[in-house]
């Protein structure tokens, strides 16, 4: 009688789906990925100051911006595009002004980005950085000037 | 004469190195992937400049529903009752690392009412640098 001898053991891993399950992790990577905004403008705090300089409104540029992004700059009305040449103006002779940001309470935050952002491009537009941008809170604008 | 008979070549596309490509792709992916420590959905104001935020920054979040969102840069943000929690939280975060850099993720259209009061909440608490999180502004082209 002839024994059967086909009964071989492979002794290599199954290695071929091994590029469809990887595959199949890059799809579910790729899939669940998330593009996040990991960059905005920032802005210093002033350090506490136990004898804080009084600064009064004439010694000071300040920019009210108002509901729907419109700007008065020391009163005047004034569009976003010439903001920058008018303060190259007043920052010339004295470039540590502060230029103070005060933003109406029913405007959009938006608004006050906007004029932020338009003051930190100063170096760019106008060759002239803008040492001393302030954007004080209601609460500091009611305890230091009312 | 005995003729040598044609050699026969079976098209076959060499798939041995695909998984080792798969596995060194995933590998990059899994290298590069930064895990968000705050998911709020808002539509960010866009801006010309752009400084990169700091990894670990604490985040405040507020939506155009004036829901407000805090994270320490650890964990996930947790949705806090009101703008004095706020305070309260920062005050905490700032105790533990006075340098610690904070980022405001608020919706353009928040009233700024809502956005001056955490941004005095912040102040009081004696943060250091604020970080205004935005989309990067398109110039058109003429």
């Amino acid at each position: 009688m002839k024994i059967n001898r086909d009964n071989k053991i492979s002794d290599e891993i199954p290695a071929s789906s091994m590029a469809d399950i990887a595959f199949l992790l890059i799809i579910y990577f790729m899939v669940t990925t998330t593009f996040t905004a990991t960059r905005g403008l920032d802005f210093g705090l002033p350090k506490e100051d136990d004898n804080p300089p009084e600064i009064e409104r004439e010694d000071s540029v300040h920019i009210q911006v108002n509901p729907g992004g419109s700007i008065l700059v020391d009163s005047k009305p004034m569009a976003l595009d010439n903001l920058l040449e008018h303060l190259k103006g007043i920052l010339k002779e004295n470039p540590t002004k502060p230029v103070i940001i005060q933003t109406d309470p029913q405007a959009a935050y938006v608004d006050m980005v906007t004029v932020l952002d338009e003051l930190r491009q100063s170096e760019e537009k106008i060759g002239m950085v803008i040492q001393n941008i302030s954007i004080p809170t209601r609460r500091e604008i009611e305890s230091f000037w009312f | 004469m005995k003729l040598q008979q044609s050699q026969q070549f079976t098209p076959m596309i060499p798939t041995a190195s695909m998984a080792d490509i798969a596995f060194l792709l995933i590998i990059f992916f899994m290298v590069t992937i930064t895990f968000e420590v705050d998911k709020t959905q808002v539509l960010l104001p866009k801006t010309h400049i752009r400084l990169e935020v700091p990894k670990k920054a604490a985040y405040v979040s507020v939506t155009e529903q004036n829901v407000i969102k805090v994270s320490d840069g650890e964990e996930l943000s947790n949705q806090v009752p009101g703008v004095e929690d706020v305070l309260s939280f920062a005050s905490t975060v700032v105790a533990s690392d006075p340098s610690k850099p904070f980022v405001l993720k608020a919706d353009s259209n928040v009233q700024y009412d809502h956005i001056d009061k955490v941004i005095d909440a912040l102040k009081q608490a004696k943060v250091e640098v604020i970080y205004l999180l935005s989309e990067q502004e398109t110039v058109p082209v003429n």
